[in-house]
């Protein structure tokens, strides 16, 4: 089995989903029997989630909006 | 004699005692590299790995394949040094001539001359080589191992035939005749007229051959170097050996900085790739140049048409050099040398150049006979022409080629941009309203200040109204709004007294990040909080990155861009951007642990 060491040298690309099949099946086993890496792994893989599904700094229009009205208003007027 | 000048090593010099060992004496080819030794030591780790020793195909096999290559490519030098080899097998002087001038002999087996017929194909014209060409040699008993060792010979031909364009040694024994007039072996469709009847070749994308699970500490010194493992090495793990004194030739050539640059040499193995129609080397190349400090724009220029770069006049005369070299080798000659001279390149510095190029077609032979699969989006240049699946082939590109403009279809608002370069106002409006949240976030994550980045958007938008006359169209028009804004807060920044900074080195310290907390999180644990609460969680988290990492994180993760996009974006290689984004990701996870963990949330 490979070590922990190695596991988080592919860590980054296993996150992804970037490896090959036969990467994948290493990374999986070691998984499987390291606990260290399982809880990495699956708080890692829940992180990205939560982070990309949280809707961080959406800017509402009602802000956004009034910046842009000033900008296209400056503009027509003629002033940059 | 040779074109470049010779300098007296050592007896004791390993490479030359290697060869002494094995034939008997020490090659000219290697004695015209002298000015380089370890340029030598490079050749020497190739040739004794791929070439003289039994492997999974035999010496006989080996040379046969060196000698059609060399005489296809009409080099009198390795056809000389291949048939004397093939004579101490105890071929025949007939059989040897049939070979040089008919790709062949009757005491050839269909399976032998079958891989002739590859290697022959993958040499000439290495884009035009698919998967079924591999399950053909399959299906006449060829394993695994033999394909790619086939594949290796193959590639070392290529190397040693260029160097024997570029350096000019006179022939270790006497010379051979081939026919002047080349003759054309037998097309693609003839390797399959000698399959069995029952075979079908099944149509399916590289990689094609089978590729064993290798520690990553094998790769240490591509790791090390370039920040992640090319899947092109992780391909050819079936032989560790081949792979090992490929690793060691690499870094004897690419890596030191003693003679020509590390962008230098970058730029020879894009231009030569793009000549080669190697779309796999040029993406991985041009990502490597973008972590030199190059601009995903320029770089994409190197590619496409490297006189329209802004390289300056030496270093392009450098790549021209290299890509007749490489590429347009039949009208190759010391005059090409002395030319390049007269630009200011030492002997050393010529030398590496064709060394650089003799490993670019050795790479990108591989990289084709293999199937490898693409690390990076190749850049648009290439990016129709799919090589690495065996596209038909194609001319070159034609000398004059800009880098590509994005037309509609693959820029959604090039449409509107060209409007609003006529100064029409309202297709602007459109344009910003539609990119304004991407504004905001990158404004966001490069000032770290969410009021601040409301405050900087007026001027990020007067400036992209500004300048957007100056559009070209070479990247996605997103992109370059964001560019814009990226300027604007640096702008800001620099008002500032502490500036955080978005540089440092591009694959540094992170590796030695390790987590610290190790307890098991919730099954759903986002479920535990309300999504208000959420969210100013992982705002806050976002925010306390440092800045370098902070700004990946907020383009790959929060406005969901590409690796590729985030990298021409912040102007950093990939493998930079996917080292920061992990370091990122690994950072706000020990910030979230203390939330979601089983005993928090219990």
């Amino acid at each position: 089995m490979i070590t922990c060491e190695e596991f988080f040298l592919e860590f980054g690309d296993y996150l992804e989903n970037r490896v090959s099949p036969e990467v994948r099946k290493e990374l999986e086993l070691h998984v499987s029997q390291c606990r260290v890496c399982q809880v990495l792994y699956d708080s890692s893989c829940k992180t990205v989630k939560i982070v990309t599904e949280s809707g961080s700094f959406d800017l509402p229009k009602s802000v956004s909006d009034p910046i842009i009205d000033r900008v296209m208003a400056r503009l027509r007027a003629g002033s940059t | 004699m040779s074109f470049l000048r010779a300098v007296q090593l050592d007896d004791k010099f390993s490479p030359f005692v290697a060869f002494r060992e094995s034939l008997g004496f020490v090659p000219n080819l290697l004695r015209a590299q002298t000015v380089l030794p370890r340029v030598i030591e490079a050749h020497t780790k190739l040739e004794s790995a791929v070439r003289l020793r039994e492997g999974a195909i035999s010496r006989i096999q080996k040379e046969r394949i060196l000698l059609i290559v060399a005489a296809d490519r009409q080099d009198t030098y390795c056809v000389a040094a291949s048939s004397r080899a093939l004579s101490s097998f105890g071929v025949s002087n007939r059989q040897i001539d049939d070979l040089l001038n008919k790709y062949g002999h009757e005491n050839l087996s269909a399976a032998d001359l079958a891989c002739l017929q590859f290697c022959l194909k993958l040499s000439r014209h290495a884009p035009s080589v698919q998967a079924e060409d591999i399950e053909a040699l399959r299906a006449y008993g060829f394993e695994d191992k033999s394909i790619l060792e086939t594949v290796f010979v193959t590639a070392l031909a290529v190397y040693s035939g260029t160097l024997s364009v570029g350096l000019g040694p006179e022939p270790d024994f006497g010379a051979r005749k081939i026919t002047s007039r080349r003759v054309d072996p037998p097309r693609s469709a003839a390797v399959h007229a000698f399959l069995p009847e029952s075979h079908g070749a099944a149509q399916r994308k590289g990689p094609y051959l089978r590729a064993p699970y290798l520690s990553p500490k094998t790769f240490s010194i591509i790791h090390k170097t370039y920040g992640f493992i090319p899947n092109f090495f992780r391909s050819q793990t079936l032989q560790p050996d081949l792979l090992e004194a490929e690793l060691e030739a690499a870094g004897r050539i690419l890596l030191p900085e003693d003679v020509l640059t590390r962008a230098q040499k970058e730029c020879i193995l894009v231009a030569v790739s793009a000549a080669n129609l190697n779309s796999y080397c040029v993406a991985t190349h041009c990502n490597l140049l973008r972590g030199l400090g190059m601009s995903a724009e320029e770089g994409d220029q190197v590619a496409a048409d490297y006189h329209l770069s802004s390289l300056s006049e030496a270093d392009r005369a450098l790549l021209d050099f290299a890509v007749k070299l490489g590429v347009r080798f039949s009208g190759f000659s010391r005059g090409d040398i002395l030319q390049l001279r007269t630009f200011g390149f030492t002997e050393e510095q010529i030398l590496e150049c064709e060394v650089v190029v003799a490993f670019t077609n050795f790479a990108n032979t591989l990289q084709m006979g293999l199937g490898v699969e693409p690390d990076f989006e190749p850049p648009l240049i290439l990016g129709q022409n799919k090589v690495h699946l065996s596209a038909p082939p194609s001319l070159p590109m034609e000398r004059g080629s800009v880098a590509p403009s994005l037309t509609a279809m693959q820029d959604p608002d090039a449409g509107l941009v060209a409007q609003a370069q006529t100064g029409k106002l309202e297709a602007f409006e459109e344009l910003v309203r539609r990119h304004s949240q991407l504004i905001y976030r990158a404004l966001v994550a490069i000032l770290g200040d969410p009021v601040e980045a409301q405050d900087a958007m007026q001027d990020a938008l007067l400036s992209a109204f500004k300048h957007i006359a100056g559009f070209q169209g070479r990247s996605k028009f997103s992109t370059w709004l964001v560019s814009i804004a990226r300027n604007t807060a640096f702008q800001r920044l620099r008002g500032r007294k502490e500036v955080e900074s978005l540089d440092g080195g591009e694959y540094e310290e992170d590796r030695e990040f390790r987590p610290r907390q190790v307890r098991a999180w919730q099954d759903n644990p986002e479920q535990c909080y309300s999504k208000l609460e959420i969210r100013q969680l992982v705002e806050s988290g976002i925010l306390g990155l440092p800045a370098k990492y902070r700004a990946v994180v907020m383009l790959r993760d929060i406005e969901q861009l590409s690796t590729d996009e985030v990298s021409r974006q912040l102007g950093l290689s990939a493998p930079a951007v996917k080292v920061r984004l992990l370091r990122g990701r690994l950072m706000l996870r020990e910030w979230l642990s203390p939330h979601f963990t089983t005993r928090a949330t219990s």
